[in-house]
């Protein structure tokens, strides 16, 4: 030990003191660095074209394939396709969110609190793919779903590979952020106040309404804009249970490198895809700053 | 009391489909592994433990997972030192410039998981590393370094600095301050970082099915090239690994940090 210290004041005599802390961020910085320059390297493939003839992007720098991914009908469609999508599970997972996030705040029970976590952990924990591949045989055309209702006489539904089947993978995947996200809010709000509205006449959903909603607020945005980015960025999903028919624009930019092999456009779209949802996560910390997310504790 | 029960029923409506909504994949795929027949049907045809004994001689999936478990170790590997050291300077130190920094090192939580896995692909790619194994680890940790740090901080900032002001008081020299009391006070959330970086790097889909060709694919992403053409119960069994594990880091998680911890507001 004395060695190492000896050898430590060596390599770093005490004028360097004012040094420490940088050298202990450097190899995080350097690992994040390896994203940032992944970034330079998709904003140089975005200004170069497909040569269809050589097969090899171009030479020269050009805006092409932002014209085309701003005009072309099939981005347009995609596009919208993610955006309205993510729209409409971002109010589902909401919708679920709250409710689950409440009882599990407000239960005096420990065990059901434990239950409720575990349960919200657990597909957390196992993976988009597995829990895909769950629906798969629980919706599939010979699945759990279409079997029971077989047994009532009802002919057998198709219920995957469609635009429902999707959303409804991604709520799934989306409630344990959104719970998460939710329940700090809500264990912020005094259950005093809840009472106090009861006790001057509120019923429980005007003191939902005009309580227990307004002040939750931040955590609505916060797990509103979370959830958003993420099910407008997702691939997974889209993918297993959509089966090719209902891409998002994820699964179009992994077509154009490992499809069509126009490094080009896929870069373009990715980048955009980069600029909207950190616009959007910048818009969240910059309203709410990155709250749980919030990283060294002095300011 | 109509009230609190009209209430109650309503809460309660939504909770219970819910954790319907949460659980039934897992267990369909856990009663799925179980099945005696070929294929998976409802109900099943029988129980037997024949998928567990056909994943053990498979020696595709087991190599995918063999390869998914070293990608995961690279992984947590990578984020120990650079996440524990980052974290404790941001907690411990005024640094210069820390807005900036922590905008930079949230940099994999504002992108997309998409535009991530495509920038390390074309650096990787430039590098002529592509095809190899240990990139997938390094790429599991440039996407989830904000956790590793931020479980970190979360823990380096209960230290009071008054303990190793006390210890360099008594003599201690530098180093030996910050291994015998700084390192010791931050260990829960690196085994929490670290259990978060290892079970995120064993799960990954996306950056391993951008990263990996057919010679090194990884679990996550064998089961996904698996289910598109027809499901069979083998892979059910498999899947049940990683209900395992999960299951183990929960149960780790809770015993060391508990999982109350996640309701707590700042």
């Amino acid at each position: 030990m004395d060695a190492l210290e000896a050898l430590a004041a060596r390599l770093w005599p005490r004028s360097f003191q004012g040094a420490v802390p940088y050298l202990m961020l450097l190899p995080a910085v350097l690992v994040t660095g390896l994203l940032a320059i992944g970034l330079v390297q998709m904003a140089d493939g975005s200004l170069r074209t497909l040569d269809t003839a050589t097969f090899l992007p171009s030479e020269f720098y050009t805006l092409a394939n932002f014209k085309r991914a701003l005009t072309e009908r099939l981005f347009f469609v995609v596009a919208s396709r993610s955006l309205y999508g993510s729209l409409i599970v971002t109010v589902l997972t909401l919708l679920f969110a709250f409710p689950y996030s409440y009882v599990m705040v407000r239960t005096p029970s420990t065990v059901l609190r434990k239950v409720l976590l575990i349960a919200l952990f657990l597909p957390f924990f196992i993976g988009q793919v597995v829990r895909a591949y769950g629906w798969l045989i629980i919706l599939g055309n010979h699945g759990l779903v279409n079997e029971a209702l077989g047994l009532v006489g009802v002919a057998p539904l198709r219920l995957l590979y469609n635009y429902p089947a999707v959303l409804f993978g991604l709520v799934q995947y989306m409630l344990p952020f959104a719970v998460l996200m939710l329940a700090p809010a809500l264990t912020a709000i005094p259950e005093e106040i809840e009472a106090a509205a009861g006790s001057l006449g509120a019923n429980w959903v005007k003191t939902f309404w005009y309580v227990v909603l307004p002040l939750a607020r931040p955590g609505f945005i916060g797990a509103g804009l979370v959830v958003l980015t993420l099910s407008l960025t997702d691939f997974a999903m889209p993918a297993i249970l959509g089966g090719g028919s209902q891409d998002f624009i994820a699964n179009a930019i992994y077509d154009q490198f490992f499809r069509t092999s126009d490094q080009g456009m896929g870069s373009t779209l990715a980048l955009l895809l980069v600029a909207v949802g950190s616009m959007l996560v910048g818009a969240v910390f910059a309203l709410f700053g990155a709250g749980t997310l919030a990283m060294g504790g002095r300011k | 009391m109509t009230g609190a029960r009209s209430k109650a029923v309503v809460l309660w409506t939504f909770v219970v489909i819910a954790l319907v909504v949460l659980s039934a994949p897992t267990l369909v795929v856990l009663g799925a592994s179980f099945t005696a027949g070929n294929m998976i049907t409802f109900p099943p045809e029988g129980l037997s433990l024949k998928w567990y004994a056909a994943i053990a001689g498979a020696s595709d999936l087991r190599d995918a997972f063999t390869r998914s478990v070293i990608v995961a170790s690279i992984c947590t590997a990578l984020a120990i030192p650079s996440g524990t050291l980052a974290g404790i300077a941001l907690s411990k130190y005024r640094v210069r410039f820390a807005n900036s920094l922590q905008v930079y090192l949230l940099l994999p939580f504002t992108v997309p998981l998409i535009g991530s896995g495509i920038g390390l692909m074309l650096v990787f790619g430039e590098w002529g590393i592509l095809g190899q194994l240990w990139p997938v680890g390094v790429a599991c940790c440039v996407i989830n370094l904000p956790f590793m740090i931020w479980a970190v901080t979360a823990s380096a900032s209960s230290l009071d600095p008054d303990l190793e002001l006390a210890a360099a008081n008594c003599g201690a020299p530098p180093l030996s301050t910050f291994l015998a009391v700084t390192v010791p006070a931050v260990t829960p959330g690196i085994i929490t970082g670290a259990l978060l970086m290892f079970i995120l790097a064993l799960n990954e889909f996306l950056v391993s099915l951008l990263l990996v060709d057919a010679r090194i694919v990884t679990l996550p992403v064998q089961i996904y090239n698996s289910i598109r053409s027809i499901i069979t119960p083998d892979l059910a069994a498999i899947s049940v690994v990683f209900i395992a594990v999960a299951a183990l880091a929960i149960a780790l998680l809770d015993k060391l940090v508990g999982l109350d911890i996640f309701l707590k507001s700042k």
